[in-house]
């Protein structure tokens, strides 16, 4: 008797090891949901894909195409309808998918442009890309492109990679701030390369590959960070020689670069 | 003996062909980026020239078709002139002279075209039109000699960037500055917005350096007995402030605190943050709406949040009235690490200086059924207030619209509550 007993602990025990109702059988223990980026949203988009709920780019960034992707699958499934992968949806979309993490995560390592639908084979769902870009795994604001980071994170290395973290942030917030003066050009690139505008591309500094304080600073900039206070332009008082530049009304100094209107 | 001065000869000889070389291209090169510049010159000539004729052409029409065109000339030719003028190694002044001067005439023909009213463009551009004849036979003069260069380019910039009294750019420069205040007075909304921008109008009591970094303590204890440098603004500044820069631990960073008042304009901090997320998302918003709620800022509302690898960056916009309307202008930023949700950064700048809103502005229901094409569905729909291009602050509705395809393309759309012009629209990703 105490022996059966014993024997039906131990078999009801072993059995809420192996089956924990609460956990998810995938995915990390994080809530997903709008905004959010990263493994989590590689592997949601991937299932939402293999049941063909989601046609857009795996690329782990939980964006409106992800959102409305995961409500239909909620929709579907009598779930709550609130486009938030909790505990429910993901126990719901680990059951009824399939997911090849490796296999994914080679492809977007590989750059390749690939498909993740369920039923077809995998050799048949991807091809060559154009290779990996770092960029891409950063969440810009929506009136800003990739093109604009890479070209701003060039520019600030160029002018300012001796600078502290805020002097960079500034130099950004200031090519930013051109954009919306009526006295320079109307795109990034045309305040960048405006002939005489920065010394970085007169000497051709700005080409160096940027590193990623650079980009981290440009994506404060963008994110609407302005160390600078409002200000147009800057420069080096030890080494400027324009006479108009010392004529500009001035805002404050961070590092060797003093910042003016 | 024979031999080194054979070699010699053969190292003096390589060495020469080596320089003229090198010289050969240098000029290639110098002759070709002076073709461009010429060029470039050459063509905002003609485009000056063009603009003047469009200019002094829609002083002709009555009829709407016929002006309108003009007007849309007007409005190109102007954006291919500043394209140009950019393009040009002149100096700082006369160049950003040229773009805000040409450029007031484009938006000033746009916002006729759009508005139908071109009793006004036909009361004001009389005026600019000769003014714009007068820039153009000066530019004429100053730019004559370009054309006879003799291929030095270093000459070709010089002259071109020269700041001083002898510049052939000299009167022209002047000019446009001074028919540039006359011709396009700041308008009342502009000058709204530059000193909204510029935070003069704060009249809060100045606080010390010491109370400006007991309230960044108080307000980020974090860097509690920080290490810190406060400097000034410069006296030229348009509004006064402290700049802390400190240094706690692997913490550096600064915080820009108004003298007035003692409001924090921004703050950023850097350290190493590991890519490891240790907080959940929710958890960020809490805490944050934890902070906000401390540091007095009780009535914003979060509107966007996006992960990178390191940090969360939160928008936040103030919430107006009773239609719970968002003021997007009277936004704050902030920038959380996502290892432990500390707060990295805050920018409360366009936040402090509130935007005067004008409440009478009517909402005319608008039929999303008849206003976007069949197939679109608005998900979302919100009242917000923002600045159309005139910088005028407008009650608009703000919806979100999702094709309804296999990518579920999304879009937000600003159309203006009163007259239902198309303020923005964005691309969601």
């Amino acid at each position: 008797m105490v022996r059966s007993i014993f024997m039906t602990v131990i078999l009801i025990f072993g059995t809420l090891t192996v089956i924990k109702p609460d956990e998810p059988l995938a995915f990390s223990g994080q809530t997903i949901e709008r905004g959010a980026f990263g493994d989590d949203v590689i592997e949601l988009q991937a299932r939402l894909q293999y049941l063909g709920f989601y046609k857009g780019k795996i690329d782990g960034i939980f964006g409106y195409g992800t959102y409305w992707a995961l409500r239909n699958f909620q929709d579907k499934y009598a779930l709550d309808i609130d486009g938030i992968a909790g505990t429910m949806t993901k126990n719901k979309l680990a059951g009824v998918s399939q997911f090849d993490k490796k296999w994914v995560h080679d492809q977007i390592n590989k750059g390749a442009r690939f498909t993740y639908y369920g039923g077809i084979p995998l050799a048949q769902q991807t091809s060559a890309g154009a290779g990996s870009s770092e960029a891409t795994d950063i969440q810009l604001p929506a009136k800003y492109s990739e093109r604009d980071l890479q070209l701003l994170a060039n520019a600030v290395y160029g002018e300012a990679r001796g600078e502290p973290y805020e002097g960079q942030v500034a130099v950004a917030a200031v090519i930013l701030n051109r954009l919306e003066s009526p006295d320079f050009p109307n795109t990034i690139s045309g305040i960048i390369f405006q002939p005489g505008a920065f010394t970085a591309v007169a000497d051709g500094q700005i080409w160096l590959t940027p590193n990623e304080r650079a980009k981290q600073a440009v994506l404060d900039a963008m994110n609407g960070w302005d160390p600078s206070e409002n200000a147009l332009y800057y420069f080096n008082p030890k080494t400027a020689t324009s006479k108009w530049i010392w004529s500009r009304q001035q805002i404050k100094q961070i590092g060797e670069h003093i910042f003016c209107y | 003996m024979k031999s080194a001065i054979y070699l010699l000869s053969i190292a003096v000889l390589a060495l020469g062909l080596y320089s003229y070389e090198v010289r050969k291209q240098n000029t290639h090169l110098e002759q070709n980026i002076q073709a461009q510049y010429t060029n470039s010159l050459t063509n905002a000539s003609e485009k000056l020239s063009l603009l003047q004729e469009s200019v002094s052409q829609s002083l002709l029409f009555q009829d709407e078709r016929a002006l309108d065109n003009e007007l849309d000339n007007i409005w190109r030719t102007s954006n291919e002139f500043r394209s140009t003028i950019s393009d040009l190694p002149l100096s700082r002044e006369v160049s950003n002279e040229w773009l805000r001067y040409v450029g007031n005439i484009g938006e000033e023909a746009k916002l006729a075209a759009d508005n139908g009213d071109y009793e006004s463009w036909h009361d004001r551009m009389p005026v600019v039109n000769q003014n714009l004849q007068a820039l153009a036979d000066e530019w004429a003069v100053a730019t004559a000699n370009f054309f006879q260069n003799d291929a030095s380019l270093t000459e070709w910039a010089s002259v071109a960037d020269n700041e001083h009294e002898e510049s052939p750019f000299k009167t022209v420069a002047a000019n446009l500055k001074s028919y540039g205040e006359t011709d396009f007075p700041l308008t009342a909304s502009e000058s709204d917005w530059i000193k909204k921008n510029e935070l003069q109008n704060l009249n809060a009591k100045e606080i010390t350096k010491e109370q400006a970094i007991d309230k960044l303590e108080v307000l980020i204890p974090g860097i509690k007995n920080a290490t810190y440098t406060v400097t000034k603004s410069k006296d030229e500044a348009p509004y006064p402030f402290y700049h802390i820069q400190f240094v706690k631990g692997s913490r550096i960073g600064y915080a820009d605190i108004t003298q007035k008042g003692g409001y924090i304009l921004s703050f950023l901090a850097e350290r190493p943050v590991e890519e490891k997320t240790g907080v959940t998302q929710q958890e960020v918003r809490d805490q944050i709406n934890q902070f906000l709620d401390r540091a007095g800022y009780k009535d914003l509302q979060l509107v966007e949040m996006r992960e990178n690898h390191e940090v969360w960056h939160m928008a936040y916009a103030r919430v107006f009235g009773e239609d719970k309307a968002l003021v997007y202008p009277d936004g704050v930023q902030i920038k959380v690490s996502k290892d432990s949700g500390e707060l990295l950064g805050l920018n409360a700048m366009e936040y402090i200086q509130k935007e005067d809103i004008k409440e009478d502005q009517k909402l005319v229901p608008i039929d999303w059924e008849t206003f976007f094409r069949p197939g679109t569905f608005v998900e979302e729909e919100q009242i917000i207030y923002t600045e159309n291009e005139a910088f005028q602050l407008r009650k608009c509705y703000q919806v979100i619209a999702r094709f309804d395809n296999d990518l579920n393309e999304t879009f937000r759309v600003v159309v203006d509550g009163e007259n239902h012009d198309v303020i923005k629209v964005e691309y969601m990703q």
